[in-house]
């Protein structure tokens, strides 16, 4: 029974070690996941700075620095508009009216996103689009 | 054509549902006949599904396009290796392939079988035939793969220039082939419920499909993380992105079912725990599956949107729903024969081995539905990244490293003090130092250290496994020493294959440690003749060209290599334009060499004519695939053992 027991508290040692990883993971990375709009009405500093946010590339935003590498584009949900500066080379997916990801850090005084990641979701041209009905 | 296609699934869907209904009957009333039937109608499905794919891929090598599908994949300027891949390009098709895989691993299990009697064997076929309802009943009424266009274009909008790479005919094929595989174990374990049947036998042949489907899935994310590897141009393998993660889930369950089932075959242990474990496998495989096809998650592979999703969620539901009774209602078959004596032992290690992979499927299951879950929870949507993933995620699996070490060389039931002295001495010694030898090189920081530790002691206490192995055959084989290790492995595959999917994991944890915290970056704007430096290398810009070259336009740097003053190649990155979609799509030029990778990417020709080049040294990158190489090849030594099996079998029965 001895062992039993032991067995009991040793697995709890793990689920605990595990759930303390877990949790202080979500604290120290943890990103809030916001839409353009909700981050460009704050009117104050937000109390953490890491965010992630999902939109489009605005029409005739993106001015890209190939040299540095350097990429700043405007994201738009349709309402309302974010600075994004990227340090990198442009995504291949990457374009206008494009729907992108960005995670980074978020200024509110330069009301900029200075993004450490920046994903392009495959442009959706590639699947139904302006093919018509089908033949019933 | 397109109508025989319709046809065939309407009558896959049809047959499944025959196979259903006829071995439940067979099964209730114990006539042959009705089972027989069932049967056959398994293989009908194999037959009809494979007849639709003929149909399907006939159209895109032709360029149909008065089917939806292929004018939505395909472009008349596609290569016929990629017109020919189009068929898991998009979800009709990937779903089409999905049953056709399922359907042949249904007849593959009738075929392995075919000389037992046992009714047993049909209720896992009809559990095969349940999934194969899902399948077929979506592809005939959701996601019909054989729609016609009423105007068909004069062109098709081209294959996303990301999918138009070798890694795309065999990456998701064998990708497939892993993740549908864990339907047999799942079939077998809810036909254990249903019948109520105890025994051993089923078990090794739970383990033997188990480790199949884990070696090809394994296999699988391997050439995935190589194609992003080559082709998404970003210096890494493993992004912790959804997918990714999904297709993890399914292979860290599979690697703790197949560790305890050995503790189930030996003591007679952790039934329940196993059944649970075979059903979550599977489950996690259709949630792959889900998240790939939902959109619930952001991601490279998001494709197209759709309300496929919730079909998937619903039968995850229904079957978790329906295993979860069968569990609860046979918990007098699944009581435990034995008890755990002690926790130093191969038993005690091979369940914490077991607490820690759930936990760490569970940790990235947490992570990658975590916008979902936070925003249920408080109403405000956290997400979670790489950042995250690494920091649970790392420390488990080397603790998990470590147990590798440990779990094989400890005795069953309970471990002596002399045995462990014996044999942990030798390894702790030199794991100590790899440790100090690591120093020099730069390794800091407690993750890097315990990784060193820990793989040195792995490889160690591997080593010493054959070795004394071959100590002990000594005098029956007096063979030389590789022949000697040869005969082993071959007297033992499966213990042996084992040791070896150990040694590729070593292999791969020092991979990842050596590409992940060494890795260095260097960026600038190459004039002709102008030089990069980065680590030992110098990269001297060349000239750069454009020509056209089946669907694209290529833009093509030339770049010298070399180090130390001494000339070492000519590499050429490039940026191909593709014509159809106007998408640019990089290729990275790689300098592999067993130490190092030298990757360069071509950032662009800028204003002013100077060239953009980025440029990443990756050290041990090929470690990762050489150890997943080494892997694959111990889960075939593994499944070779045939002769060992029928022995245990008649043992456990």
């Amino acid at each position: 029974m001895g062992s039993r027991l032991r067995l009991v508290i040793i697995s709890l040692i793990v689920v605990a070690a595990v759930g303390y990883l877990i949790l202080t993971g979500v604290k120290q990375t943890g990103m809030q996941y916001m839409t353009v709009s909700e981050l460009a009405r704050l009117d104050r500093s937000p109390k953490s700075d890491g965010f992630r946010l999902d939109g489009t590339v605005a029409v005739g935003s993106v001015d890209y620095d190939q040299k540095a590498p350097r990429l700043r584009f405007y994201m738009t949900d349709g309402k309302e508009k974010i600075a994004i500066v990227y340090d990198g080379l442009k995504p291949d997916a990457f374009a206008d009216g494009r729907e992108v990801v960005v995670e980074g850090v978020y200024r509110h005084s330069d009301r900029a996103l200075y993004a450490s990641k920046l994903v392009t979701k495959c442009p959706s041209k590639y699947e139904a689009q302006g093919l018509g009905k089908d033949k019933s | 054509m397109s109508e025989l296609g319709r046809l065939a699934l309407f009558l896959s869907f049809c047959c499944s549902v025959f196979a259903v209904g006829s071995i439940a009957y067979g099964l209730r009333s114990g006539f042959a006949g009705p089972l027989r039937s069932g049967r056959r109608a398994v293989w009908v499905v194999c037959g009809l599904a494979l007849l639709s794919v003929i149909i399907l891929e006939r159209a895109l090598m032709a360029h149909d396009m008065t089917y939806r599908y292929v004018a939505e994949h395909t472009s008349l300027d596609l290569p016929p290796m990629y017109s020919f891949s189009s068929l898991w390009a998009g979800q009709e098709g990937s779903l089409l392939l999905w049953l056709l895989i399922l359907s042949a691993y249904g007849a593959a299990f009738l075929f392995t079988y075919r000389k037992r009697l046992d009714p047993f064997y049909d209720a896992v076929a009809m559990v095969v035939a349940g999934v194969m309802v899902f399948f077929t009943s979506l592809l005939t009424f959701v996601s019909s793969p054989f729609r016609i266009l009423a105007t068909p274009p004069s062109d098709g909008a081209g294959l996303n220039p990301l999918l138009q790479n070798p890694g795309m005919m065999i990456h998701p094929p064998i990708l497939y082939t892993g993740y549908v595989g864990f339907v047999i174990p799942f079939a077998f374990a809810v036909a254990v419920l249903i019948l109520n049947r105890s025994g051993t036998r089923w078990i090794e042949e739970v383990r033997r499909w188990t480790l199949f489907c884990w070696g090809f899935l394994a296999f699988g994310i391997l050439l995935g993380a190589r194609w992003a590897y080559i082709e998404l141009g970003w210096g890494g393998y493993w992004g912790w992105d959804p997918v990714e993660n999904a297709s993890l889930m399914p292979w860290l369950v599979g690697t703790a079912f197949l560790h305890s089932v050995m503790i189930e075959q030996r003591r007679g242990m952790l039934k329940t725990w196993n059944i649970a474990l075979i059903v979550l496998t599977f489950e996690l495989s259709i949630f792959g599956t889900f998240l790939t096809r939902s959109g619930v998650l952001t991601s490279v592979h998001s494709f197209a949107e759709s309300d496929i999703g919730t079909w998937f969620l619903a039968f995850i539901l229904l079957t978790g729903t329906i295993t979860t009774a069968l569990i609860l209602y046979r918990k007098a078959l699944l009581e435990s024969e034995n008890r755990m004596d002690a926790i130093i032992s191969r038993e005690g290690s091979f369940l914490f081995n077991n607490v820690l992979f759930v936990a760490l499927c569970f940790a990235t299951f947490l992570g990658t539905v975590f916008p979902v879950v936070s925003e249920a929870v408080t109403g405000t949507k956290i997400s979670v990244s790489a950042p995250f993933f690494n920091r649970v995620n790392v420390p488990i699996a080397l603790v998990l490293l470590l147990l590798t070490g440990m779990g094989p060389v400890l005795s069953w039931k309970r471990a002596t003090t002399s045995v462990l002295k014996r044999n942990f001495i030798l390894p702790t010694f030199a794991g100590v130092l790899a440790y100090l030898l690591s120093l020099p090189l730069g390794v800091r920081g407690l993750y890097s250290s315990v990784c060193v530790f820990g793989s040195a002691f792995v490889a160690t206490t591997i080593v010493m496994e054959f070795a004394r192995g071959v100590q002990a055959r000594k005098d029956v084989d007096p063979a030389s020493l590789p022949m000697a290790v040869l005969h082993l492995v071959q007297k033992n595959k499966r213990r042996y294959g084992g040791y070896i999917v150990h040694a590729g994991m070593v292999l791969l944890f020092v991979g990842v440690l050596g590409s992940s915290v060494f890795q260095k970056e260097a960026h600038a704007p190459l004039k002709n003749g102008e030089s990069l430096s980065i680590g030992p290398y110098q990269v001297t810009l060349r000239g750069i060209a454009e020509h056209q070259k089946n669907n694209a336009m290529h833009t093509i740097a030339t770049v010298g290599v070399s180090r130390g003053g001494k000339f070492l190649s000519l590499e050429h990155p490039t940026k191909a334009v593709y014509m159809k979609s106007q998408q640019p799509m990089t290729e990275v030029a790689l300098r592999s060499t067993p130490m190092e990778d030298l990757y360069l990417i071509l950032g662009g020709v800028n204003e002013d004519g100077t060239v953009s080049i980025q440029a990443y040294i990756n050290p041990l990158v090929s470690l990762v695939w050489f150890g997943g190489v080494v892997m694959v090849l111990g889960t075939m030594i593994s499944l070779a053992d045939r002769m060992r099996i029928r022995r245990e079998g008649r043992l456990g029965a």
